[in-house]
């Protein structure tokens, strides 16, 4: 830990693009936790953390997470809602029960639009509807799912900032490993795996797109030998950030296949890319 | 206990901690009973700080709404080991309150925002429950660690919705002195109040 400031400045530059550079990332979490840089330097602090070994993204949060505290002790202003709020907002509740899996169903990749809660809300429902029997496996979203669904839409590159977000859980877990495997049309996909989380976070690097009217899809092969489960598409947008797959325990390996725009029920083979799992 | 204005503090933080993470369990399976005293318990925070951010009654109110929306939505998303239930509620509002106070206000209301943001915060309410009591005066004590210039770049950037470059031209001073002020304060707050 570096907080002897070695001046007034403690060593900072004027920009969070010359501290990243500079190696001083950990020395941006009051900042980030404080929500005192603008959204494209929280982007680039994310970026390059989300890179960054384990140890550096294990301390930095942990940082985040005990300065988010301190500030919710500290700033305690309180002030009486109006008494009609609360009905508001139930007014605005989905119809339905948030999941009653602990996960959203199949989610499809890729950015979700943006747009107000009850357009999510509706978004979620549709989903819901949609949803396999109980017992299917669980969903891939592109980060800007993963987002819009965390936070409600608070905006793309903002999933760290719930600490409780999948991604940031394997991302900091005690047992996450790390393996990369090549992509047969080119690149690597950089899998990070947890246990103890459940699941599992992919990183496309340097992967094309695929080919026109076809989208990557993710799967979970079954350590049991029954078929392979689908955890979601990624379309080129999707490509440049990490998906997470939640509910990896019971699975041997994870593939990836090129399909049809819109996913296949069964994984076209042969496989582009595949990650064994084993624990 | 049942009265819908109660005050949202009647417990010390580590019982509140515990009744909130309860609670969040409950609203994942869709308890509406359990939203509703999860809103009894909180709203009083998260409206205040809406307040404090953003000034105008009814976009805090907006902001509110969507940070509760959110809670209903993502409870099953929070993890007791991974932070106090208040301070992921906290860190979401924040967040709504300066996106909306970045985007969505004219210079005007930036300065009664500067005006607002240097307020005292002996000056938040406390209720009078003796855990609480005791907390504010920790509070009040911890932040008396800090230097002057520490505590007024801290209020400004979490009250005020400030980037730290906003509050170093605010200030007139260098950026790269204000993050380390930033820093050092948030570091010398968190040491004194033994946050772990």
């Amino acid at each position: 830990m570096n907080h002897g400031p070695a001046g007034r400045s403690g060593g900072f530059g004027d920009t969070v693009a010359a501290d990243l550079a500079s190696g001083r990332v950990i020395d941006l979490a009051e900042l980030y936790a404080l929500d005192a840089v603008t959204d494209d330097e929280r982007r680039a602090i994310e970026e390059y953390i989300s890179a960054a070994p384990v140890a550096e993204r294990t301390s930095f949060f942990e940082r985040v997470r005990q300065s988010r505290e301190t500030l919710t002790r500290t700033f305690k202003a309180e002030e009486e809602p109006p008494a009609d709020l609360f009905h508001r907002i139930v007014a605005q509740l989905p119809a339905q029960l948030p999941a009653q899996l602990p996960s959203p169903g199949p989610a499809q990749a890729g950015p979700v639009p943006e747009g107000p809660t009850d357009e999510l809300a509706k978004a979620r429902q549709r989903r819901e509807e949609r949803r396999r029997p109980a017992g299917t496996r669980r969903w891939l979203a592109g980060i800007a799912a993963a987002a819009a669904i965390a936070l409600g839409g608070v905006g793309v590159g903002s999933y760290i900032a719930d600490q409780n977000d999948p991604l940031n859980q394997v991302v900091r877990a005690d047992d996450v490993r790390e393996a990369s495997v090549p992509v047969a049309a080119g690149g690597t996909a950089t899998v990070l795996v947890s246990s103890s989380k459940d699941a599992l976070v992919v990183k496309m690097n340097g992967v094309p797109a695929p080919p026109e009217g076809k989208v990557y899809q993710m799967w979970l092969i079954p350590k049991d030998g029954s078929a392979p489960v689908s955890q979601g598409l990624m379309d080129e947008a999707a490509l440049s950030k990490p998906a997470v797959v939640e509910g990896i325990a019971s699975a041997a390996s994870l593939g990836i296949t090129v399909e049809p725009a819109g996913g296949s029920k069964s994984p076209t083979l042969p496989t582009v890319a595949a990650a064994p799992l084993g624990a | 206990m049942d009265t819908p204005d109660a005050p949202a503090v009647t417990d010390t933080p580590a019982e509140l901690s515990q009744r909130l993470t309860v609670l969040l369990g409950q609203i994942s399976q869709g308890d509406r009973a359990a939203f509703a005293e999860f809103y009894r318990l909180t709203s009083r925070r998260v409206y205040g700080m809406a307040r404090r951010v953003l000034i105008d009654a009814e976009l805090s109110e907006d902001t509110t709404q969507e940070v509760f929306l959110q809670v209903w939505q993502n409870a099953a998303r929070f993890d007791p080991a991974a932070g106090s239930p208040l301070s992921w509620l906290m860190t979401i509002s924040h967040r709504r309150a300066v996106d909306r106070v970045r985007s969505a206000q004219s210079a005007t209301d930036r300065e009664a925002r500067y005006g607002a943001s240097t307020q005292d915060i002996d000056h938040d309410t406390v209720s009078d429950e003796v855990g609480s009591r005791l907390e504010a005066e920790a509070v009040v004590r911890c932040l008396g660690t800090l230097t002057e210039t520490q505590q007024e770049s801290v209020r400004l950037a979490y009250y005020g919705g400030l980037t730290y470059r906003e509050v170093a031209e605010r200030l007139d001073a260098a950026v790269p002195t204000i993050k380390s002020r930033i820093r050092d304060g948030l570091i010398r707050l968190k040491t004194c109040l033994g946050v772990s």
